[in-house]
């Protein structure tokens, strides 16, 4: 059956020509792919940015939230203020939780988390459709009509700030209106819902000319409804902005700053000098 | 000779009757389960935002890891030319059918918006490993179903269609092919399954690159294990030696060398990860586990003694897989270890979340689950619709016995 080997003198014939040259192609296009192309660490940070160009407004800006935990009180407005605000009825549900926590000295104090926009946000990273990315601003965000609701930005989020709408909006919002009126609309029951640092009004604020952080049309809800002023919003690329100056005068941390996730929320200790 | 064989189909109509009747209570209380979440929501689960994965998830990933054994034997008699293998190809690519398609609806349920199911198609984040196993599952079931229909055509109902039959023979000779495309898709997405933990760097006890290769090495174990049980098994109900016994006992070893294979690297990720190594995340995460979970009990005896032991040395002791009980049993507690394994890695990283918070109370509350009724009645539903068509196709297609008459 075997056709006789015909005797080449040539050391390279055109059919192991092609072979090579077609696997040093294949290999060639594959280094391009993870080096510089769709593949690559850097497209894995552009995440979304093609395909939902958002917050152009903001583009050129950073922001960041400092939460003084020295300062708050435990009064927890700003939990109602964003349940009342962005229309998050169920307490389990929170966006913007708060407990009572205690220091190894043993100083109590109250612990407050909205979600902390990593700039290299795990959850963005696992989305099998894309429905969540981080913006130019930084704002890491979602598009409830693109969620599928299969729970991995849940799962893969270390700081548990993202919740899973299981039973739609059945109850009334116990925060209206004494807390605020909803701003955005409810989100349908079985998709992943998440703290948006109130981007909506960010995106009007700076359509306006307002200023975020300063401007209260333009703050998050969390922010304004502090009494004590722990909480400090603005833009980490401007010198100016509170939330730069409170960093500067404020020695501060980031939550498990170990896991590499580069979150957007800094916070003071409790302790003085501590 | 006749009226013996008359005597045992009598005899055997009954519990085939039962039996069919079981399977098909089971595939109600599945349907009944998977209405009402569909009408509810997945509020009818026992998850929650600290679980949010559980029961169906690790219904899921056992039976696409039972599943394997599809692409192995494909692969093993197609590709490698390994021709004595061929009398098990049709009955794993029929396992592997209906361990896709099983993993199928436990996904479609388990999404919260199932009417978004296609979403992934059409919205690509090509980054994310569970798109890339999205898209490996939907071609590789589509390789699977094109492995199916030949024998589905050459069944007897369509002993009047000659076109479609014509049709599954040009299919059929199409097996090379597919089993090369189905070995590339089956060998990505088995081992993102692990990848799926292993990539999240936030849960140290999954953030580690063993888990892809720990779940290929168990997937292939099982998915062979569970095509041979089902061989044997169906033997027996018909009292006949379906495949060679000298293939049986072959395929039986490898399973044993397999599962040897998967224990080696199980020892060296526990000792990296758990022996030698006190990194806060996963010492922190064991400790819990440890405390509030029977963890030690399910991974130590359930997944490693049970689950890879008793089976390898069963498998491998010669006296021993001459025994067909004995290899039944080893067979059953091996895939039973593969689904202790899915769940255990599922779960580890959910009940021990890592503590964020900067405090000494661990404002995070512990998580817990329990599956509900209802994710028991689909789970069941499930295996119901895998068991009565595995029962159907062997009853009424040719799984075993030479491929084609007319060719061979």
């Amino acid at each position: 059956m075997t056709t006789p080997k015909v005797k080449s003198s040539h050391i390279l014939n055109r059919r192991d020509f092609l072979k090579i040259t077609g696997a040093t192609g294949t290999a060639w296009a594959f280094t391009q792919v993870v080096t510089t192309g769709p593949l690559s660490s850097e497209a894995i940070r552009g995440i979304g940015a093609e395909t939902h160009p958002g917050g152009q407004a903001s583009a050129g800006h950073q922001w960041q939230m400092v939460i003084d935990l020295a300062q708050c009180i435990g009064c927890n407005y700003c939990v109602w203020a964003c349940q009342a605000v962005n229309d998050v009825a169920d307490d389990d549900m929170r966006w913007n939780v708060g407990f009572a926590e205690r220091t190894e000295n043993g100083q109590d104090f109250y612990m407050t988390r909205p979600c902390l926009h990593c700039q290299e946000a795990p959850c963005v990273k696992v989305c099998p459709v894309g429905a969540t990315w981080v913006r130019e601003d930084g704002l890491v965000v979602m598009d409830y009509d693109r969620c599928i609701g299969c729970r991995y930005c849940e799962v893969a989020c270390p700081y548990d700030a993202r919740r899973f709408n299981w039973g739609g909006n059945a109850t009334a919002n116990a925060y209206q209106p004494t807390w605020g009126t909803a701003e955005v609309e409810s989100r349908p029951r079985g998709v992943v819902e998440k703290c948006t640092f109130c981007v909506h009004r960010i995106d009007r604020g700076m359509a306006q000319g307002l200023t975020p952080g300063v401007d209260r049309e333009a703050t998050p809800a969390c922010v304004n409804a502090c009494p004590v002023g722990a909480r400090v919003f603005g833009d980490a690329l401007d010198p100016d902005s509170p939330v730069s100056r409170y960093k500067a005068a404020h020695a501060t941390f980031r939550l498990r700053e170990d896991f590499g996730t580069e979150p957007k929320v800094y916070y003071v200790r409790p302790e003085k000098g501590g | 000779m006749a009226t013996v064989q008359m005597v045992a189909r009598r005899r055997l109509a009954h519990p085939l009757a039962w039996w069919l009747a079981l399977l098909l209570a089971m595939i109600a209380a599945g349907l009944v389960g998977g209405v009402y979440t569909l009408l509810h929501g997945l509020q009818v689960t026992g998850l929650n935002d600290r679980v949010p994965w559980g029961l169906w998830i690790t219904h899921d990933l056992s039976a696409i890891a039972l599943g394997a054994g599809a692409f192995t034997f494909s692969a093993a008699v197609y590709l490698f030319r390994i021709k004595r293998l061929e009398p098990l190809t049709r009955a794993a690519v029929l396992v592997g059918f209906l361990g896709y398609t099983s993993a199928m609806l436990a996904l479609f349920l388990d999404i919260g918006r199932p009417d978004r199911f296609w979403h992934p198609l059409v919205y690509w984040n090509v980054h994310s490993v569970l798109w890339e196993i999205t898209l490996c599952v939907i071609l590789y079931s589509t390789v699977l179903v094109l492995e199916v229909l030949p024998m589905v055509f050459d069944s007897r109902f369509f002993d009047h269609r000659p076109r479609l039959r014509e049709f599954g023979h040009r299919l059929h000779r199409l097996t090379p092919i597919l089993a090369v495309v189905g070995m590339g898709l089956s060998l990505l997405h088995q081992s993102s399954l692990g990848a799926t933990y292993g990539v999240l760097s936030g849960r140290a006890i999954w953030f580690k690159p063993s888990l892809p290769i720990m779940f290929i090495l168990s997937a292939v174990m099982g998915g062979v294990g569970l095509t041979l049980l089902a061989t044997i098994l169906t033997g027996k109900l018909r009292r006949q030696q379906l495949v060679p016994r000298d293939v049986q006992l072959q395929v039986a070893r490898f399973v044993g060398y397999a599962a040897l294979a998967y224990l080696y690297i199980k020892l060296w990720d526990w000792a990296a990860t758990s022996y030698y190594s006190h990194a806060p995340g996963t010492a922190d995460a064991l400790t819990r586990l440890q405390a509030t979970t029977p963890y030690t009990l399910t991974f130590w005896w359930w997944e490693i003694v049970l689950g890879l032991l008793i089976p390898a040395g069963v498998l491998l002791y010669r006296p021993l897989r001459h025994n067909d009980r004995a290899v039944l049993m080893a067979l059953g507690l091996l895939i039973f270890g593969v689904i202790v394994n899915r769940w255990n890695t599922t779960l580890s990283g959910l009940i021990a979340p890592p503590d964020w918070s900067p405090g000494v109370l661990g404002g995070v509350v512990l998580a817990s689950y329990t599956p509900t009724w209802v994710e028991i009645a689909v789970s069941v539903g499930i295996l119901g619709y895998a068991l009565l068509a595995f029962t159907l196709a062997v009853k009424y297609l040719r799984i075993y016995g030479p491929s084609h008459p007319e060719h061979a």
